[in-house]
């Protein structure tokens, strides 16, 4: 074992969460734009710029000195609504709120996502109205629809509790996608922007499903880690180029249609993903890959 | 609708509305005889009349809402049209217990349609709510007349109100042919002169406020309400109709507007905390703790087709302010 790395799982005292001058900047000319971009904005969620900007205030630290985002593809994007799909990683949906956090500080004209969230979340006390100010709404295709027809951009993760809450032997091993999304954007006429998180995995690197017991007290899903706290898992969000839709598909086209473009969102984030995964930075390496070479034998 | 009434557009009408004492029904009254004087309003209600409004052209009676004394009603009267406004509330003074609504509001709605039909009233516009929906978290937004009514799913006690609205929708088609009828489902009326459950909630500084939700909030001032009351009888065609004007305001924000206070409380224990405060009366009923967690918000796009997109005249800043007054 690598006395380095040692230091890089026990010394996390060491982390600064206060940000440097340049990123204060950063976070300030964003908020300025998103104040502007959304002073006459408002939504039946109950979405409040003021909360985002506490939002923001609170996570970029972490987003920037914690997790130590990068983010490629920026040049990707513009000032366009779209369906942005994820892989969903991380046991809890932390890389939702990272992928906003990126869109929100980092891009030319920045927007707030909405994320689709889980029916389960969104009821919950403090937790859901917590969502709705920041503009993180139940996932549903009504919602979906009025939020793209204003023009928002939205966040899905068509893997849903599937793709989150995976056994460390199946991290990064993308689901299948469900079809709902590509019949709400062909129905929106909005563009599908691909991105790929990769690092979120190591959060909770070593986890185990209790999908079971869960399931008897009403939870979409219990996942069991190691950890109870993320780690501070290096995180990479991989952009890609925007995807047209099939024009020629109905929303409303049989499924065995619809899945052929989705197949192709799933290798292009899959493809992401790979590409990733070759040039993550280490964490954890010594003690993570012989226990995943552990679990593949198994 | 309009063939019958253009044939008999000179005659002064007589309407029927039955709920005559609630604040909502009497402003109607009042709107009805501004417009048209000559049209004579019987006013009936199973409570005390005697403070209805003195208003030339009403005659407000307490009666036992009883088959007999409604068919008397129909038999010595010619409606032209009938307004139902008379659904008993959950509210804290409503002192009816469940089955008890169940026969008023199911029955006794069942019993003014048929006599409707039978004496040949040209129309009849019923008093729905909002609340047939339900407040549930997986509520998508603006729900559309043809969602599922769900409201009786958490809470039986609600179920007389969703039946009430479900044999209205069902006789209503049923008999197109032969009487108009509309069904009005509005958002949160509030307003000075009704008392309904909401406006007494939200002016109430003792009550328990949701600190750990922020629902989001459709109101509709009762003069508008009464507005599209009145608009009902010649301007919508028999249907079901969702009444709500194009704002929402989170409950927070509302109660920013409004002035008013209350105690803080997390919502998800309000349940428990309820149970206690019936013994001192001063609990809401249970369902609203529902509407206080989850917005149930409502689509307004069939109604304003026909009264259109400027029809209604307080903006919401305006009802709130107003209902501060009452505070």
């Amino acid at each position: 074992m690598n006395s380095g790395n040692k230091l890089e799982f026990f010394m996390l005292d060491s982390f600064s969460l206060k940000l440097s001058e340049e990123d204060k900047k950063l976070k300030d000319d964003a908020f300025r734009k998103l104040k502007d971009r959304y002073k006459d904005y408002s939504d039946p969620w109950g979405f409040n710029i003021k909360t985002v900007k506490n939002a923001m205030e609170m996570v970029f630290p972490l987003y920037r000195n914690y997790f130590k985002v990068r983010v490629f593809g920026l040049e990707n994007i513009q000032d366009n609504p779209y369906m942005i799909v994820s892989n969903h990683t991380g046991q809890i949906p932390i890389d939702g709120m990272l992928i906003t956090m990126a869109f929100a500080i980092e891009t030319e004209q920045p927007r707030v996502l909405h994320s689709m969230v889980e029916r389960f979340m969104a009821g919950l006390p403090f937790i859901g109205d917590l969502s709705a100010q920041t503009g993180a709404i139940l996932g549903d295709r009504d919602n979906c629809k009025w939020l793209l027809n204003k023009g928002e951009s939205i966040l899905v993760f068509p893997e849903g509790v599937r793709g989150i809450n995976k056994s460390t032997k199946n991290f990064y091993q993308l689901q299948k996608f469900s079809n709902g999304f590509y019949r709400i954007a062909l129905q929106a006429k909005t563009q599908i922007l691909p991105i790929s998180v990769v690092g979120a995995e190591e959060m909770f690197p070593f986890t185990f499903q209790a999908g079971q017991i869960g399931k008897k007290f009403g939870l979409p899903s219990l996942p069991i880690p190691t950890n109870l706290v993320p780690l501070p898992a290096p995180i990479d969000i991989y952009i890609g180029k925007p995807i047209d839709l099939d024009t020629s598909l109905s929303p409303d086209a049989p499924d065995k249609d619809i899945r052929k473009p989705i197949a192709e969102i799933e290798n292009v984030i899959k493809e992401n993903i790979a590409k990733g995964l070759e040039s993550r930075r280490e964490f954890l390496n010594w003690i993570r890959d012989p226990v995943n070479d552990l679990l593949g034998k198994i | 609708m309009n063939k019958k009434n253009n044939q008999t557009d000179e005659k002064p009408k007589k309407i029927l509305i039955i709920g005559i004492c609630g604040g909502l029904a009497q402003i109607l009254a009042k709107l009805i005889l501004k417009n048209h004087p000559d049209w004579q309003i019987i006013g009936v209600d199973s409570r005390d009349v005697s403070r209805v409004s003195n208003v030339h052209g009403l005659i407000a009676r307490k009666i036992r809402y009883s088959r007999g004394n409604f068919e008397n009603l129909f038999r010595d009267h010619d409606f032209d049209y009938v307004y139902h406004l008379a659904r008993i509330s959950h509210s804290k003074g409503s002192h009816h217990d469940l089955t008890e609504r169940l026969e008023l509001n199911v029955m006794g709605t069942n019993r003014i349609l048929d006599l409707s039909l039978r004496f040949n009233v040209k129309k009849i516009v019923i008093l729905s709510t909002f609340h047939v929906y339900g407040a549930l978290s997986d509520n998508s937004i603006f729900l559309k007349e043809d969602a599922p009514l769900r409201a009786a799913i958490k809470h039986p006690e609600l179920r007389d109100v969703v039946e009430m609205d479900q044999i209205c929708s069902t006789w209503m088609w049923k008999y197109q042919s032969k009487i108009d009828s509309v069904l009005l489902r509005p958002c949160n009326i509030i307003g000075n002169e009704i008392s309904n459950t909401m406006s007494q909630y939200l002016v109430n500084q003792l009550a328990i406020k949701p600190i750990d939700y922020n629902p989001v909030f459709q109101f509709i001032h009762e003069f508008d309400m009464a507005q599209v009351l009145y608009r009902s009888l010649n301007d919508l065609p028999t249907g079901i109709y969702n009444v709500a004007t194009d704002e929402f305001v989170s409950f927070r924000d509302a109660l920013k507007e409004l002035g008013s206070g209350g105690i803080p409380f997390p919502m998800a224990l309000a349940p428990i905390l309820n149970n206690v405060l019936k013994y001192a009366k001063l609990d809401i009923p249970d369902y609203l703790i529902d509407y206080l967690r989850y917005s149930c918000l409502i689509d307004n796009s069939s109604i304003k087709k026909h009264l259109g997109s400027d029809f209604f005249r307080f903006q919401m800043k305006d009802t709130l302010k107003l209902l501060k007054l009452k505070a």
